[in-house]
């Protein structure tokens, strides 16, 4: 049955980097990003690295020609040991959709941030 | 069975049948021109290894020049029922290492049309190919429209090696005039020398057959060139051949590359599927030498991790020194049939079908 969880104070939490939490005695990663708070359990689905400890970023936008368009920026975190990029929001993966990191649902009350396990 | 031979290589006595096909400047540079060797020679730079015992099977011994096509027809051919037969060249492919790509591409000139002239009505086995000089993309461009509408020829061809990996935009002039007249991009070992100075890795090797085993390292570059630079996006329906380059190195390559892609996708925004995807799709592998371990099963084992069912294409690679038996190619025995020769019908669609019909 999953229950809310005390995670962290809203203010723990920057734009910058994930605050990485304790949670149940699993690792999360507590991102914040324009629309709100959102949380990932802190293990890559391709080899169990940290991967919310890894820089929050953009990335190249898919395109049929040969530019550079750069956006998503915040919106991404690359994970900390081999690089795979995955979507904060849906802990999509973005080379294969299929591949999903992790997501727990995140409450804010009163200034304090709650994960759903 | 209908067996197509991806590699079939038309020789001649001597280069100078090309003469009547050349004109001009060209002509005066082929016949008084210095030269890599006697008269006969074809001009090239040559390599820095030279072959111990020459190229040829010792068997395949041609004294005029109608030998070549007679004793290629009874040891070859007939011998093997061959139902189509790619005809490859030789020396042609070697104009790449020329440094003047206005000589090397009067030589291809040249050489297709004596193909076209010389061998294609000797026998309706034979297909041919559009032989290009790459270092002057807009050169090849222009020759591969010139002849892309001969009903007769089925890809156009290169040199593996190369001033730099065939991925580079530079080249695509090539694969724009490919793409037009619907013909595959193939490229054949070779090419190693004058113009072309990185055939190996870490610098020259010692021995032939040394080196001979690590010539595939180039065929790497340009398989993971073609495929990072985009050019199975700008061309969906391209298919690349790669000729004599080995094939027991190509999954091991891709699974280096898809995991590479994975982690840093985002420095080439332009692909739309895993390296392997592009692979399976528009790459094909023609099979001699097929790698030859203790244990079959290892190289099988490999073989299926590329689709080879579906990838490879039989070669002999006629009459050379390290020939493939068509009766005796090592692949499981229910890969046969598409491997031999109906894998080939879907990359070279100016096989006529009739043929591949009358031969099951």
């Amino acid at each position: 049955m999953a229950e809310l969880h005390f995670a962290c104070d809203v203010s723990e939490v920057t734009p910058d980097a994930a605050k990485i939490v304790r949670v149940k005695n699993l690792s999360v990663g507590i991102f914040k990003l324009s629309d709100g708070f959102h949380a990932l359990l802190n293990i890559c689905p391709h080899r169990g690295a940290a991967l919310c400890e890894g820089p929050i970023c953009g990335t190249t936008r898919a395109t049929d020609d040969r530019e550079f368009h750069y956006d998503r920026a915040g919106e991404l975190v690359r994970c900390a040991w081999h690089g795979w990029e995955f979507e904060i929001r849906t802990g999509e993966f973005l080379v294969e959709p299929n591949i999903k990191a992790r997501t727990l649902p995140v409450t804010v009350e009163d200034d304090k941030v709650f994960v759903r396990l | 069975m209908f067996i197509v031979d991806c590699d079939c290589h038309n020789y001649w006595c001597s280069a100078t049948v090309l003469e009547p096909y050349l004109d001009g400047l060209w002509k005066d540079m082929f016949v008084r021109g210095e030269r890599t060797g006697p008269v006969g020679a074809f001009p090239h730079g040559h390599r820095p290894w030279f072959h111990p015992e020459g190229f040829g099977r010792a068997d395949v011994q041609p004294q005029t020049e109608d030998d070549n096509y007679l004793i290629m027809k009874e040891k070859h051919l007939d011998k093997y029922n061959i139902g189509i037969a790619i005809l490859t060249g030789d020396e042609p492919i070697e104009s790449s290492t020329l440094a003047n790509p206005h000589y090397a591409a009067a030589l291809c000139r040249a050489y297709n049309d004596y193909q076209i002239d010389y061998w294609l009505p000797k026998d309706e086995r034979f297909m041919g190919s559009i032989v290009v000089a790459p270092q002057d993309p807009h050169q090849a461009a222009a020759e591969i429209r010139r002849l892309g509408a001969h009903p007769r020829m089925v890809q156009v061809l290169v040199s593996h090696g190369a001033q730099r990996p065939y991925g580079d935009p530079f080249y695509h002039p090539i694969f724009e005039a490919c793409a037009e007249v619907g013909l595959p991009f193939a490229m054949h070992l070779g090419g190693q020398g004058g113009v072309n100075a990185t055939p190996i890795g870490a610098g020259p090797t010692t021995f032939f057959w040394e080196t001979h085993a690590l010539l595939p390292q180039s065929a790497m570059t340009h398989m993971a060139s073609l495929i990072a630079q985009g050019v199975f996006e700008k061309w969906p329906d391209l298919y690349c051949v790669i000729i004599e380059c080995g094939v027991a190195w190509v999954p091991s390559v891709l699974w280096r590359l898809d995991s590479n892609y994975r982690a840093l996708r985002k420095e080439t925004p332009w692909l739309k599927m895993l390296p392997s995807e592009y692979f399976r799709r528009n790459i094909r592998f023609s099979t001699q030498p097929l790698e030859q371990p203790k244990n079959v099963q290892h190289l099988w084992a490999v073989l299926e991790a590329m689709d080879g069912e579906n990838t490879l294409m039989f070669a002999s690679d006629y009459p050379h020194w390290d020939y493939d038996d068509a009766n005796a190619l090592h692949i499981p025995a229910k890969w046969r049939e598409k491997v031999m020769g109906l894998n080939a019908l879907e990359v070279y669609k100016r096989i006529p079908r009739p043929l591949a019909v009358a031969a099951e």
